[in-house]
């Protein structure tokens, strides 16, 4: 949809608006502008803004990132609607739908694919309240919308799903608050949007954008608001995630079960299933024989990759030329596992929904897709098997002719295979050990059968029948190709095999001259397994002289794509130029070998000269020898920039001499000169190269001259430029390429609908597949498929309630994967060594380790303790990103040896009960040891008597009753231990529990901790220390100085003077002695009255606030009565609702 | 697809040894030397799987009993100091090879010592390895800290020379576009002469200058004249040469002495072998095909371009390997119709140097 106008807007000539707008103009014009106005006061000013605006400029910069995607036919954008549960997701998923596809689902399942416009598509899909589902929608998403109750306000999920978005790269975000309806005040309507939005500001950024839903209508919201959504979504930019530029991954939006059925009857279900999953490819290239990780299962192998028809496609060529996206292209919509056009795919069956009462030959009624399907089953008067026996097969539909099976001797080989192939997967064997492609196509034949739709030729994902108009890019002409040997017609590059449309079927009629190379051993093998009754095979028969045949047309020219890849030379038979023959013949020697059971080796020195693996080759004689020859010097004189140009070719001359200089866009020169080569004579050829020299020149000078800055790109815009080269040439590299082969080199593109098959797939997938929660495929790096010990910086998150323990598991989500694992925490301590920790420190990272697959440096990961909903809190425990990848750890701790002395001399002590045997002394000896008083020592040597017991030196002498330590670091390894998140694979797949603690499995088993006896804690009893008294020797307290001297003075025994001494006092101080004593007594006597007056009326008042609080209580507990009984009722109600099917319980932030 | 993958013979095990450690595949190669009258491992493979395992960290090698089937665990690429004595039945240039693809993905700089013979004829010798080769590699972006430092010379049989490589660490190889060959602008060699008279040297410039000065001016052939202890054991001398293209294209060839040969018929030889590689034109020289489309293999995920010669029989055998340990496969036309010359393109697997530490 186009959002610009149709019209230009016509202002108003007359009338109210006109006359307004006269008057606001002629008071500007009457103004004018003033350039004034905006010009800085003073210098100062003009710098900062000047500075300013600079800066400003640079944020808009952002380090350039390669978009791996094509532009030409990007793969829909997902567009992930999360939220918590009753918030409306299914709502305006359904709305969204109806905007664009004017389709009602009624049943919305899975990922919902719809066009949006000319060169856009969009994936939706809903996010379940489930942890799992939001960290894999988080890890793909590209729009995310998030859905927040108005009425209630964010809720723990919400924050969640923001933080697991953060540590994945950050997908664009627009907040979409819903339920405002319920809010009947204004006022109150107001503040809660302003209040949401800050909130939602400070997690996203400032300016993010919020939208807000009003009610619903007839199930969907105001199609208006929908059709604002709808335009924002349009305009969306993205800017490439460095992870998702780096991996290529899948949303699947369908999943068939492939196997067999008989051998899932006999296994009674239980065994590995082959499983083909449908979507478009993004990121980066899928490349066949990488393997892939579907989160939730676990590590799979692809067996093949087909390149199916667009079940979506964008707008083509035609309607291209239109403005708006025309009206039938609006309709197509892309949802296999939702009930689009009354079709839904279950994982084993097609249900197909009639509205009403459905009779056979009603024809005047239109009939549904899926009617038309049934209706054609029951038309069907004859089995399979009678069908092949007619053998009226057509392989297209508009194709003329039937497939027959010729009884002649002459049958294309090719056409037998596929008779062979259609006879198999008749039988119900499973054709798997063949080629690649043709188990595919094998398996595409049942899947039809399985759908009840034998006949239909496009292989499309796709459920719903669409208008013919789209000319299909042949994907059933593709199949067919698959047929062929993959290996064998690689037709990379080899511009003179016709890549005629018409099929094999005409190839084979030329193939004399065509040159085409059987395939390698394990075809042939299989081939003659397969033909065993026909003779000699065809290509066999006169393989000489058509090797020599086209050796004279060829003229030597090889194809060397094709001798390397394509055939079982060895490399110098590939130099010298022997052609398949010889292959062959070696390879009848090997076959010779199987009949004859013993055979004589080859003696080892014919190929002496050969054994040595060297790196030089030696040059031959002759081949020097030619050298010195003087003509054969003068002809390569052309190479040397002293040579003249009439020697060699043009082109070469040209090359070398300016496209060393301008070596930006030396490609392109090259592509110029590689198309306009045409001309043969070569006095044109000299003077369009002259030419083109001379424009060249010109233009170097003009930039030069005209201005030097101009033609200098800042390190942004070079940087910009040599990506979108690069970008150009690796389009232009394999455009012309057909498309097996382009997808054996480069992979399969991001756009590309494909379909997948995975070879042992855990059964479980299939039997409790439930279409709610995603199926990602996520592509795997070679070097994450390997285990190792990881090295990530962490920190635990501010909102987790809990510090993380050392060894405790701990739930990643790193990668694509979510795992299971026990990381030892650790610091750097000093640069020295790494110290384990036994908690994450508060408000710090720290680092951690942990055995598990690895992941790229710079990884972001978050980890959870609990993935299930019933955890109260915030579930994401830490955040952090993968430093360092190794196979072994050095995480150390702290050890103290203790031991006592027992034997002690001056600065030498005998200590004991350290080590248990002097080889462990030994191993110690010249250990620093320290004593808890503080005095250093070193161990010497181990002492014969007690065992361990070792003699120390220290630098001072140490007390008997001192404990004497050596602080030593033992090295821990992290638990090997990985337990990949299956949660796909439960039936109730919310519910996922990995390890327990030690504590969660007693209470869980009802078990009591077991209780040593000896680690129990014990009153510690310390007798009181008696030290002896000081004694200073005679002698030395002689030759003390008087001030050092010990003062031995006896405390004194009888009274002082003072105090024995008798007091006689004069009358007139008798009498004031008296008088002061009755004025103590009497302040005293007025002192303890006034105190029990205030008691007194303190235990009043006390009194009284009792009978008042008494008072108030009762109308608080009148109050809380009436308030449980409405909550009561509430509850109640919910209770009921819920019984429903309706909202669930929530938690608030 | 399993991610062991399964070879025989005892060609090209180098390669083999280097794919498997870079992508991380197991390997198992057997009949190794198994019909020889001398079976299994020389003991110079046996020497190559030990610095390997130094240069490794959890890497795990078992070999068989009877010595002609190896399996190989690889593990990370850990690189920084170490010392390794060659044995004297090949040169250092067989163990320096896989460790020049090796070293720029590890995780510390490698700081590489090895002893041994320092040129003989089945190796490149040390000097192409300083001037052809780390050239080589500063077509990928690497360049600063790129050194290899020739301490002592060693000629055959006795060997006792000494060399140093230093290579720095990088995050992503860059994707190569060189399809011009340009022009040859200069010629450099250098030429050495250990325990034998040094005249020896001039005497092989001379001759080779003979060939060359009908060319070009910019012709520098240096004498490098090692003494004393620094000369090694044995008596022997060589001379390599390197053409440079006006887009520092290099083509090189060396000659090394042999019992009974003038150092003029040497020189002679060297310009000769110059010539010829020159001749077969391309950007990269033949000897070093591997590098080359290696380092484009682990490039980002974009198209790469080289110009280069007719491959070499070890070039095939490499490019069959590696698609099968990193699936790319390569593809290969004439530069231009009737050309001898062949594009090289692939799209690259945007290998990450996961080994590095992120500081």
């Amino acid at each position: 949809m186009d959002d610009r106008p149709h019209k230009a807007h016509r202002p108003a000539q007359s009338g109210s608006k006109a006359e307004k707008k006269d008057k606001g103009k002629g008071k500007e014009k009457q103004k004018g502008f003033n350039e004034k106005a905006f010009a800085p006061k003073s210098g100062r000013r003009a710098d900062k803004q000047g500075r300013r605006n600079a800066e400003r400029d640079q944020t808009r910069l952002h380090v350039p990132l390669v978009n791996r995607t094509p532009d030409d036919e990007p793969p829909p954008v997902i567009v992930a609607i999360v939220g918590p549960p009753g918030v409306g997701k299914t709502t305006l998923l359904k709305s969204l739908v109806r905007r664009y596809a004017k389709q009602t689902l009624n049943d919305v399942k899975g990922p919902v694919t719809v066009v949006s416009g000319k060169k856009r598509r969009l994936t939706f899909i809903e996010c379940n309240n489930d942890l799992n589902s939001m960290i894999d929608i988080g890890k793909i998403a590209d729009l995310v919308l998030l859905m927040i109750d108005g009425s209630f306000g964010f809720e723990m999920e919400t924050f969640e799903f923001l933080n697991i978005l953060q540590s994945h790269g950050f997908p664009k975000v627009i907040g979409i608050l819903t339920h405002l309806d319920l809010i009947k005040k204004a006022a109150t309507l107001r503040d809660t949007k302003k209040a949401l939005k800050k909130r939602f500001w400070t997690e996203i950024y400032q300016g993010a954008k919020l939208f807000y839903l009003s009610g619903v209508l007839n199930g969907r919201y105001p199609d208006t608001e929908i059709m604002n959504l709808s335009r924002f979504i349009s305009v969306m930019k993205f800017r490439p995630l460095v992870f998702r530029n780096a991996h290529s991954y899948l949303l699947a939006d369908r999943l068939e079960d492939l196997t067999p059925r008989e051998l899932v009857r006999t296994s009674k279900g239980k065994c590995d299933r082959t499983v083909t999953v449908y979507g478009y490819v993004r990121g980066t290239n899928l490349r066949m024989g990488t393997r892939v990780h579907i989160p939730g299962v676990g590590d799979l192998d692809m067996k093949s990759v087909t390149v199916l028809g667009d079940p979506c496609p964008m707008p083509d060529a035609d309607s291209e030329k239109r403005r708006k996206l025309s009206e039938k292209k609006k309709l197509i919509i892309h949802a296999p596992m939702s009930d689009v056009g009354g079709v839904m795919y279950d994982k084993d069956a097609v249900w197909v929904n009639v509205p009403g009462s459905f009779t056979r030959g009603n024809a005047d009624v239109p009939q549904g897709e899926g009617e038309q399907m049934v209706m054609d089953l029951q038309d069907v008067g004859s089995t399979l098997e009678d069908t092949v026996a007619k053998s009226q097969i057509r392989l297209l539909g508009t194709s003329s002719k039937n497939l027959t099976v010729p009884d002649e001797d002459d049958v294309d080989m090719d056409n037998e295979e596929d008779d062979d192939l259609d006879l198999e997967s008749q039988d119900g064997s499973d054709f798997e050990d063949d080629d690649s492609g043709i188990g595919s196509d094998a398996g595409d034949v049942e899947e039809d059968d399985d759908e009840g739709r034998p006949q239909d030729p496009r292989n499309t994902g796709r459920s719903i029948h669409r208008s013919g108009t789209r000319t299909l890019p042949s994907s059933s002409k593709k199949q067919r190709g698959d047929v062929e040997y993959a290996e064998s017609d690689s037709d990379l590059g080899d511009d003179d095999s016709d890549l005629d449309i018409g099929g094999r079927r005409v190839r084979f009629g030329e193939e004399d001259d065509d040159h085409d190379v059987p395939s390698d051993e394990e075809d042939e093998d299989e081939e003659s397994e397969d033909g065993d009754d026909e003779t000699v095979p065809r290509w066999k028969k006169n393989l000489a002289d058509r090797a020599q045949s086209s050796l004279k047309s060829q003229s030597r020219r090889k194809d060397w794509t094709k001798l390397i890849y394509a055939t079982s030379l060895t490399p110098s038979q590939i130099l010298q130029g022997e052609e398949q023959e010889e292959g062959s013949g070696s390879k009848e020697d090997g076959m010779d070998g199987d009949d004859d059971f013993f055979q004589i080796k080859r003696s080892a020195d014919n190929d002496q000269d050969e054994v040595l693996d060297r790196s030089k080759e030696a040059l031959s004689a002759e081949e020097l020898k030619k050298w010195e020859d003087e003509e054969m010097l003068e002809s390569i004189r052309h190479l040397f920039i002293t040579g003249d140009d009439s020697a060699g070719g043009v082109v070469d001359e040209e090359s070398g001499a300016f496209g060393g200089d301008d070596g930006g866009d030396d490609f392109e020169g090259d592509d110029e000169e590689e198309g306009g080569d045409a001309p043969s004579d070569p006095e044109a050829a000299r003077a369009a190269a002259l030419a083109a020299k001379k424009e060249a020149l010109k233009r170097k000078f003009d930039e030069q001259y005209d201005d030097p800055e101009s033609s200098k790109m800042d390190f942004y815009e070079e940087k910009k430029d040599e990506m979108a080269r690069q970008l150009a040439l690796n389009r232009a590299e394999f455009a012309g390429i057909d498309a097996e082969a382009r997808a054996l080199v480069e992979g399969y593109r991001p756009g590309q609908y494909v379909r997948i098959e995975l070879a042992d797939v855990p059964c479980e997938l299939i039997e409790n597949f439930d279409p709610s929660y995603p199926v990602v495929v996520g592509g795997l790096l070679p070097a994450e498929e390997r285990f190792g010990f990881v090295q990530v910086r962490i920190k635990r998150h501010r909102w987790y309630a809990r510090t993380l323990k050392n060894n405790d598991p701990l739930i990643l989500s790193l990668g694509w994967r979510r795992f299971q694992t026990v990381p030892i925490y650790s610091l750097d301590d000093h640069s020295i060594r790494m110290r384990m920790l036994k908690y994450t420190p508060e408000h710090m990272h720290c680092y951690a380790t942990f055995y598990g697959p690895v992941s790229l440096p710079n990884t972001g990961f978050c980890a959870f303790n609990s993935l299930s909903g019933e955890t109260p809190g915030f579930r994401v425990s830490a955040t952090g990103v993968v430093l360092n990848i190794d196979r072994s750890v050095k995480i150390v701790k702290k050890i103290k040896l203790t031991g006592v002395p027992y034997k002690i001399y001056k600065n030498t002590a005998f200590v004991k009960d350290m080590f248990n045997s002097a080889l462990e002394v030994v191993k110690f000896e010249g250990a620093n040891i320290r004593s808890v008083s503080g005095i250093r020592g070193q161990i010497k040597k181990a002492m014969p008597k007690p065992d361990g017991a070792f003699r120390a030196t220290f630098e001072d002498k140490v007390l008997k009753s001192d404990i004497i330590f050596l602080r030593a670091w033992y090295s821990v390894q992290p638990r090997k231990f990985y337990n990949p998140v299956t949660s796909l694979l439960l039936s109730d797949k919310a519910h996922w529990t990995g390890m327990r603690l030690t504590g969660q499995v007693r209470r869980d088993e009802g078990l009591k901790t077991p209780l040593n006896v000896n680690s129990t804690y014990k009153p510690i009893i310390r007798a009181p220390r008696r030290f002896n008294p000081l004694v200073v020797p005679k002698k030395l307290q002689a030759a003390l100085p008087y001030a050092s001297k010990p003062k031995l003075m006896a405390p004194q025994r009888g009274q002082t003077y003072l105090q024995k001494r008798a007091v006689v006092m004069e009358p007139e101080e008798k009498k004031a002695v008296a008088l002061l004593q009755q004025i103590r007594a009497l302040r005293k006597d007025q002192v303890s009255r006034r105190k029990e007056k205030k008691d007194e009326k303190k235990a009043e008042r006390k009194k009284k606030l009792a009978k008042e609080d008494a008072l108030k209580g009762e109308k608080e507990k009148e109050k809380r009565k009436e308030y449980m009984r409405v909550a009561g009722q509430k509850s109640k109600r919910a209770a009921e609702i819920e019984e429903g099917g309706g909202r669930s319980k929530r938690r608030k932030t | 697809m399993s991610s062991l993958l399964h070879f025989s013979g005892h060609q090209h095990l180098r390669h083999r040894l280097v794919l498997s450690i870079l992508s991380g595949k197991h390997v198992r190669i057997d009949k190794i030397r198994s019909d020889d009258k001398n079976p299994g491992l020389r003991d110079f493979e046996i020497s190559l799987l030990r610095l390997l395992e130094k240069v490794t960290n959890g890497t795990v090698i078992e070999i068989s009993v009877t010595g002609t089937a190896i399996l190989l665990k690889p593990g990370i690429i850990s690189g920084g100091a170490i010392t390794h004595d060659c044995p004297l039945s090949r040169s250092i240039g067989y163990f320096l090879e896989p460790i020049v693809m090796l070293a720029p993905f590890s995780k510390t700089p490698f700081q590489l010592t090895l002893r041994g013979i320092t040129t003989d004829e089945n190796d490149l010798s040390v000097d192409i390895y300083r001037t052809v080769t780390l050239p080589h590699l500063q077509l990928f972006g690497l360049s600063d800290g790129l050194e290899l430092r020739i301490k002592k010379r060693g000629a055959p049989p006795e060997g006792g020379g000494e060399i140093q490589f230093l290579c720095p660490i990088a995050k992503q190889v860059k994707t190569l576009n060189f399809v011009e060959p340009g022009k040859i602008k200069r010629i450099r060699g250098v030429a050495h002469a250990v325990r034998v008279n040094p005249q020896f040297s001039n005497r092989m410039i001379e001759s080779s200058r003979s060939v060359l000065n009908r060319y070009i001016p910019d012709i520098y052939l240096y004498s490098d004249v090692y003494k004393g202890d620094e000369s090694g054991r044995s008596p022997g001398y060589a001379l390599s040469l390197l053409a440079e293209s006006t887009t520092s294209a290099i083509h090189c060839s060396e000659a090394i002495s042999k019992p009974g040969v003038a150092p003029e018929d040497i020189g002679l030889e060297a310009a000769r072998a110059l010539m010829a590689e020159v001749n077969l034109g391309g950007c990269v020289d033949r000897k070093h095909q591997i590098l080359v489309l290696l380092m484009m293999v682990l490039g980002s995920e974009d198209v790469g371009r080289c110009l280069m010669a007719e491959p070499t029989t070890r070039t095939i055998q490499f490019l069959r390997d590696v698609k099968q340990f990193f699936g790319t496969s390569f593809k290969i036309v004439p530069a231009e119709a009737g050309s001898s010359q062949l594009l090289y393109s692939c799209y690259g697997t945007g290998y990450v140097n996961a080994n590095r530490t992120l500081a």
